[in-house]
């Protein structure tokens, strides 16, 4: 039997960048916030200091910083009629847990999404007719406007310190910056990182083929920054550690960095670790929720009563706590009823590898997790799709984000995957190999979604969330139409041998591609194709929002953190002006 | 300087000389790829260029352990980019010190090079911190192996290495410096005299007290005696 806890005004499930964004504003009004963190509570200091944080080993090969698979794995199949089995280790996509989530160890690329991507479904209909759209693809629009979202751009990259080269502010287009970007209020809070090599020899190959080069936008900063919270960060030195890893420096933004110090001085809040959420209880009409149950480190089972539940985990277990709560209708995909675990969406990637000279040396270990050199010539809808029969795009760029020992062997087709030619060739290209990455739109489709698992339970005894997943065959006719674009700007680079890459099916999740799961609680105007409304709040139980990816009704081409972390503002405007004024549906259909 | 010193520095000049033709081939200045000349560095730190540049060895001796006082630092062993670099810097004055600046002017760039490479191939004792307080050692030690929390810092040991043993080229070695050295330098980037390096430096001394500087500075400068003591125990 549960322990029942005093009454508290705010519960956020999970706290990274999410949960603590929203605890941090919540708490500053008065209210009283919990934050329950399945994982272990760390810092900068001591938790990530050299050189145990650069154990490649740990972090890298044994993700020493993911959700415990053994204790709550997923199950993977490709399609409805294959029998799903649990992901026992990570490849493809990797689930962060402990204080501040995957906000610690991502990579700091820094990106809006474009103005198109928000009218996702008017844009493409009104540009090409439907008739450019398979049968199976179920674009739709998010509800909320690129206009709506800026200021709240604005505010998280000024909370992160964004370092960049704006391309366009307030329609003007910038030199330098990227022109295909969305317009912006005013410049980056801090100036681009310092180019690398490899950067300097994407952005020669591409200017020479009239493509637009631009700085990525990175999170791990080109210089001290002081973000509105009074919190400090420091300047990247450029170790090569950024994915997987927690930063030692205070160099990239992270909620350790820029939310949390504030948030744990105010007596308004307070943090749980290491403990489980198990569901969200809703009172009998089942459409209020009374708070949350978990369970501790030591599996006591406690019941922490809440007026407003906010759902801050990673995207994947958001989609899981409305589906183990009741909450919303789960998706049929015989009908296409129900909404939760549709438009399932994730990320397409790949990319070229360019051999280059030895006398061009690229030093790949010094680098950053966001310091690369692209263009968004082919990104989003930034080109006339008409002729090609495929929505969606792909940046590209040369964006190494660290040449580390154990996982970074180029080598060329046909060289053995072991013994003395081995050891030869990676001798060879180690440092004369440049990775161009292809990042780019997942467009949703009926055939992908997330549902319970009938089979497999996680350690508390409840179902494994249920993933059906590929590529749909726009998406792939996509990515393989840029490799070609790809190869061509390896080749304006000087590379001795390009090896073409692209999106290609089947979906396997034991290769690495991207942490960008989206999708499955997605928002809209719509209760019939959307969870939450425009305002992440839940359609069927109006005390429970749902924030962060989870929401994206099809994934956009660019890294999605900012995109969360402005949407996340921007939920947080309308709880903090509206709902807490008069809790209640902040929609009316 | 006594006769049998100078003797003494003749006969490391051979050895040196020597041991250069081993070096040639691996050691490579960076700014123009004219390999740097190890016996050319070694006459230089031994009898200085006229006009202008005294002999190094007159205060950082011809080892490189300098007099042991930390007025002048250890330069034993340091990277040869980082000292050639803190000449560079001397000569432009982006970095400032009325001993250094006019010496560093009067060194042409094939001289700071070679003599950077000379003193960044020199082994020389490590001199112990004398009078070494344990609770002000042992709080350096945290600082540098772990940071601390409360003033978001990160430890020396990041950049610095293991041991703050340096992560050549760029960054220099702690482990072994003079307390004195160290600590003054630290309060140049605090009080914003020193500006030769990554806005990191600066920050980071920005958020240590003087008792934290001491204590830092103290740390390093036994870190290396106390492993030496570990490894060879006393005979």
């Amino acid at each position: 039997m549960a322990e029942r806890l005093k009454p508290v005004d705010v519960v956020t499930i999970g706290v990274g960048l999410t949960g603590s964004l929203m605890a941090l504003e919540l708490a500053k009004t008065g209210l009283k916030v919990v934050g329950i963190e399945r994982g272990a509570p760390r810092f900068t200091v001591p938790d990530f200091q050299s050189p145990a944080i650069h154990d490649e080993l740990r972090f890298s090969v044994r993700k020493g910083m993911m959700q415990d698979n053994v204790k709550e794995a997923v199950t993977f199949r490709n399609s409805s009629d294959e029998t799903a089995l649990p992901i026992r280790r990570w490849g493809s996509f990797l689930p962060g847990t402990g204080l501040g989530g995957s906000f610690v160890h991502w990579n700091g690329q820094s990106f809006r999404f474009q103005a198109a991507d928000f009218i996702y479904k008017t844009h493409i209909e009104q540009r090409y007719g439907k008739k450019i759209l398979d049968p199976e693809l179920t674009i739709q629009d998010w509800g909320v406007t690129y206009d709506e979202l800026e200021p709240h751009f604005d505010r998280f990259e000024y909370l992160c310190g964004v370092s960049g080269k704006a391309g366009n502010i307030k329609g003007a287009i910038q030199p330098g910056g990227n022109p295909f970007e969305a317009p912006r209020a005013r410049e980056y809070p801090t100036p681009p990182m310092k180019e690398p090599y490899f950067g300097a020899l994407f952005r020669k190959g591409a200017a020479s083929l009239g493509y637009h080069p631009y700085p990525q936008p990175s999170a791990n900063l080109s210089q001290p920054y002081v973000n509105p919270e009074g919190l400090a960060l420091q300047s990247c030195v450029f170790c090569g550690f950024c994915e997987r890893y927690a930063c030692e420096h205070f160099a990239k933004a992270s909620p350790q960095t820029v939310i949390l110090p504030a948030l744990l001085k105010n007596p308004n809040y307070e943090l749980r670790t290491n403990c489980q959420v198990l569901r969200i209880n809703l009172d009998n009409t089942r459409k209020k929720a009374t708070g949350v149950t978990y369970a501790d480190a030591t599996g006591r089972e406690f019941e922490q009563p809440a007026d407003l539940v906010l759902i801050t985990a990673f995207p994947l277990n958001n989609v899981r706590l409305l589906l183990l709560s009741g909450i919303g209708k789960p998706y049929d995909p015989k009908t296409g009823e129900g909404v939760v675990g549709r438009n399932y969406c994730y990320q397409t990637t790949g990319g070229a590898t360019v051999f280059m000279d030895e006398s061009i040396n690229v030093n790949p270990f010094m680098a950053s997790g966001a310091n690369g050199t692209m263009i968004d010539d082919f990104g989003g809808d930034n080109f006339d799709h008409g002729p090609h029969g495929f929505i969606g795009g792909q940046y590209v760029g040369a964006i190494m984000t660290g040449g580390r020992p154990i996982e970074f062997h180029p080598t060329p087709p046909g060289t053995p995957n072991w013994g003395l030619k081995w050891k030869q060739a990676v001798a060879r290209h180690y440092n004369h190999t440049v990775l161009l990455q292809q990042h780019g739109t997942s467009t949703a489709s009926r055939l992908n979604y997330l549902d319970l698992d009938p089979t497999y339970k996680d350690a508390w005894g409840l179902p494994l969330l249920r993933m059906t997943f590929d590529f749909p065959e726009n998406d792939i006719r996509m990515s393989q139409y840029i490799a070609d674009k790809v190869v061509e700007i390896g080749r304006a680079m000087g590379g001795k041998a390009v090896i073409r890459g692209g999106t290609k099916r089947p979906y396997t999740t034991t290769v690495y591609q991207s942490t960008h799961n989206a999708g499955g609680a997605a928002m809209g105007d719509d209760p019939r194709t959307s969870v939450v409304n425009r305002y992440l709040q839940c359609w069927d139980v109006p005390n429970v929002f749902s924030v962060g990816a989870s929401a994206f009704p099809q994934n956009g081409a660019y890294n999605y953190s900012v995109t969360i972390g402005a949407l996340t503002y921007w939920a947080l405007d309308a709880i903090k002006n509206r709902y807490l004024k008069a809790p209640g549906p902040l929609v009316r259909i | 300087m006594s006769v049998g010193r100078i003797a003494l520095n003749l006969k490391a000049v051979g050895l040196i000389v020597g041991m250069s033709i081993m070096w040639y081939a691996l050691s490579v200045a960076q700014a123009d790829d004219r390999p740097s000349d190890i016996a050319r560095g070694a006459a230089i730190a031994a009898q200085g260029v006229a006009p202008g540049a005294p002999a190094c060895a007159q205060c950082h001796a011809y080892s490189g352990a300098s007099d042991g006082s930390g007025a002048f630092p250890r330069i034993a062993g340091q990277p040869d980019y980082y000292l050639a670099k803190q000449l560079r810097d001397y000569a432009s004055g982006v970095r400032t010190n009325a001993v250094m600046t006019p010496i560093a002017k009067a060194l042409s760039s094939e001289d700071a090079a070679d003599v950077a490479a000379y003193y960044a191939n020199v082994n020389a004792p490590f001199l112990p911190l004398k009078n070494a307080k344990p609770m002000l050692v042992k709080r350096g030690e945290q600082l540098a192996k772990v940071g601390d929390a409360a003033k978001d810092l990160q430890s020396c040991n990041n950049c610095h290495g293991p041991g703050g043993a340096g992560e050549p080229p760029a960054i220099p070695y702690l482990g072994g410096q003079y307390a004195r050295y160290t600590a003054f330098q630290l309060t140049m980037w605090k009080r914003g005299f020193r500006k030769n390096s990554p806005d990191s430096m600066a920050d980071i001394a920005k958020r240590l007290d003087d008792q934290e500087i001491a204590a830092v500075a103290a740390y390093f400068q036994q870190v290396n005696a106390s492993a030496l003591a570990a490894t060879h125990p006393k005979e």
